[in-house]
């Protein structure tokens, strides 16, 4: 694993990378790569057997400087044009877990021919109705003295299972790993704190540019995105394979089932 | 010189609730049930609380003070504007201080600039204009997202002083309230224009902001110990950079108090009150149990460095205002000031030498606090507690703070 800081319009992203292959560009999630850890997580490690696996963080996301102009998604799609640009980044596969995952569907609807193969893991983006995507930001705040108990709850399957208390522990954590939490939580409230919460109405309708093969991917219990909202990317989206439930998982299955996401995303790459 | 501003300030707590509110009940802010709303029971509580703060100024009091919260039982003003409209009507001398309106949660600042110039027109030039920015429990039910709160919340402001100050029609040019006639009519009373108060919880940006514009700050904080002189000594100091120099009537503390005949008396008739306050005005705001809305990492407001700086001095699940056991804790958080004239005399004048501080915005009626409890309690702090607390306070001001030009930021009414 290397981690280095490109530059585009004057500000600084930074990247990890590692592995060979076909270029894999992942978008981070709440609980992932940048936003608790600075380091991969197991999952991105598998991936990295069989793919180049690019990572960078959002905007004010680890080292990866802060844009104030963000408002709405498609600033953040914009942003991400400039780092493929800047990465000589033609055509690649895309993963993206959570709001990784909305991000990712913005810009294969804008970019199709960009788009080699997609995978959406626990995507949020779309506006399903009487499926809200759940209020991280309220969960995040303490409850009974506990700084992140409910956030467990809803990131993962169960919350006080180690991988959770590990990522979200209660009580003074790591002040870099504290911060870090903080700034993916910033990011994500210039995008999904106001009305519309993590979505973007007119995504669902744009879904059908995207002709390339894609994966969706959902925990079997995620409390955090519904999983009529992977029924409707699997419907909508042309050349989807059928919604793919992982078993004891919550939202988070790339942290909870490593092995098995990461070997479905290659294999399904790999077809 | 003058001496320290002693303003009554009322939440108006929705006073009604059943006495086992807090073991039933999650949270008294923002997803508090609006069924335990009672008609019957509610009828005429405006009333009483207007009535209340119409006695303050009877009193003599220097001003009244009104604040903006939303969906939830510790303060029944959505819009303090209203309760200021009425006082207008009702009062005479004291300032009408509004601290504030939470200018993130109005879509166009204009509103709020004619509003408050109507007010000093309708008061004669007696408001104080508080902008304020919204706290947690604000984010959540105005879906007001945190990380550009600040950038907007200081365009805002700084268009309702232009607005103020500026002839119009002009053009705002701004990234987040563009507006293409800016023309406020009516214009405000005061010139240059009214009083601006800002509150501001210590972190160092909201200080460095109040001092490039000459602003009034006020410190948010509930509770008194060494933090409420150190937020005294911050500013000061960044006053002095800004090549400004503090004095007490800069610097405003929010406190509690309950006056009776004696100690003894005064505790035994609060403590209803007290406690209603603590437990259940306070849960979700400023307590363990439930979800506490006011700070955490999901109203991430303040940039991710500030945050890191918070941290080190943060422990997280401690005590808050409203974890408050018994008696003897609450009085050492010196948040709650109840006594003897003499006593609370005597505290606060201790307050006022530590903390240099001019302007006490102090609550009187406090969670179901009856009124006539909270009249006498008012009465007896302006007849026994203000007078000695403005003789030596005077006093005080006079020798820490010679030459300072007290008045030059208190805008003179024209008439």
């Amino acid at each position: 694993m290397s981690g280095r800081t490109i530059e585009i319009s004057g500000r600084k992203v930074w990247i990890l990378e590692s592995g060979n292959g076909a270029p894999l560009l992942y978008l981070h999630g709440f609980a992932d790569v940048h936003s608790v850890k600075d380091s991969w997580l197991p999952f991105h490690e598998k991936l990295a057997q069989r793919a180049k696996v690019i990572a960078p963080a959002h905007p004010g996301c680890a080292q990866t400087d802060e844009n104030k102009d963000i408002d709405v998604i498609e600033d953040v799609v914009f942003h991400y044009l400039e780092v493929f640009d800047a990465l000589k980044l033609t055509q690649f596969n895309l993963v993206g877990s959570c709001v990784g995952g909305w991000i990712a569907a913005e810009i294969a609807a804008r970019h199709p021919e960009k788009i080699r193969k997609l995978v959406l893991i626990g995507a949020t983006g779309l506006f399903v109705e009487g499926a809200l995507i759940g209020d991280v930001f309220m969960m995040a705040q303490p409850e009974y003295g506990s700084s992140y108990a409910s956030l467990r709850e809803m990131l993962f399957s169960g919350v006080n299972q180690p991988n959770a208390l590990e990522l979200f522990p209660d009580g003074k954590g790591d002040l870099e790993d504290e911060v870090r939490r903080y700034q993916m939580l910033r990011f994500g409230s210039r995008i999904g704190f106001k009305p519309p919460y993590f979505y973007n109405r007119p995504l669902r309708n744009r879904l059908h540019r995207i002709s390339c093969p894609s994966l969706i991917l959902w925990g079997e219990k995620d409390r955090m995105v519904p999983r009529v909202h992977g029924e409707t990317y699997a419907r909508l989206l042309p050349n989807a394979r059928p919604l793919n439930i992982i078993d004891q998982a919550g939202h988070s299955v790339h942290i909870e089932q490593p092995e098995a996401t990461a070997r479905m995303v290659l294999d399904f790459l790999a077809e | 010189m003058k001496p320290v501003q002693l303003f009554c300030w009322h939440f108006m707590a929705y006073p009604y609730l059943d006495k086992d509110f807090d073991q039933k009940q999650y949270s008294g802010w923002v997803t508090v049930p609006n069924s335990l709303w009672d008609n019957h029971k509610a009828l005429g509580l405006y009333q009483e609380y207007i009535d209340q703060l119409a006695y303050a100024d009877e009193l003599g009091f220097d001003g009244m003070v009104l604040n903006e919260h939303h969906q939830n039982i510790y303060g029944l003003m959505p819009s303090p504007n209203i309760i200021a409209s009425a006082l207008t009507q009702r009062t005479t001398r004291g300032k009408i201080v509004i601290l504030g309106n939470l200018l993130p949660l109005h879509m166009n600042p204009m509103r709020v600039a004619e509003e408050y110039a109507m007010l000093d027109q309708m008061s004669n030039g007696r408001l104080v204009a508080g902008f304020a920015p919204g706290g947690g429990p604000e984010t959540f039910n105005y879906d007001v997202p945190s990380a550009n709160t600040r950038e907007k919340f200081w365009e805002a402001a700084d268009l309702i002083v232009r607005s103020w100050t500026e002839d119009g029609p002009f053009a705002h040019e701004g990234r987040y309230f563009p507006l293409r006639y800016v023309n406020l009519w009516p214009k405000p009373l005061q010139k240059p224009f009214p009083p601006v108060w800002i509150p501001g919880s210590r972190s160092p940006s909201t200080m460095v902001e109040v001092a490039k514009r000459g602003y009034c700050y006020f410190l948010s904080s509930r509770s008194h110990g060494g933090e409420t002189h150190r937020a005294q000594q911050e500013f000061a100091s960044v006053l002095e950079k800004h090549g400004d120099r503090y004095h007490p009537f800069r610097f405003g503390i929010l406190m509690s108090t309950y006056v009776a005949e004696t100690d003894q008396q005064a505790r035994e008739e609060c403590e209803e009150g007290v406690w209603y306050f603590l437990k259940n005005c306070l849960k979700g705001h400023l307590r363990r149990e439930g979800r506490q809305l006011t700070y955490g990492p999901g109203v991430p407001y303040i940039p991710a460095a500030a945050w890191r700086e918070y941290l080190k001095g943060y422990t997280p699940g401690r005590k808050l205002l409203g974890d408050v056991e018994n008696w003897q804790e609450l009085d050492a958080s010196q948040s709650i000031i109840v006594g003897s004239p003499e006593t609370v005399y005597r505290r606060i004048q201790n307050l006022i030498e530590k903390a240099k501080v001019g302007n006490l915005l102090i609550q009187f009626q406090l969670g179901n606090m009856p009124d006539h409890l909270a009249r006498k309690s008012m009465k007896l702090f302006a007849e026994k507690v203000a007078p000695p607390l403005r003789h030596d306070s005077l006093q005080l001001f006079t020798r820490e703070f010679p030459g300072a030009n007290v008045e030059h930021e208190a805008a003179e009414a024209l008439h």
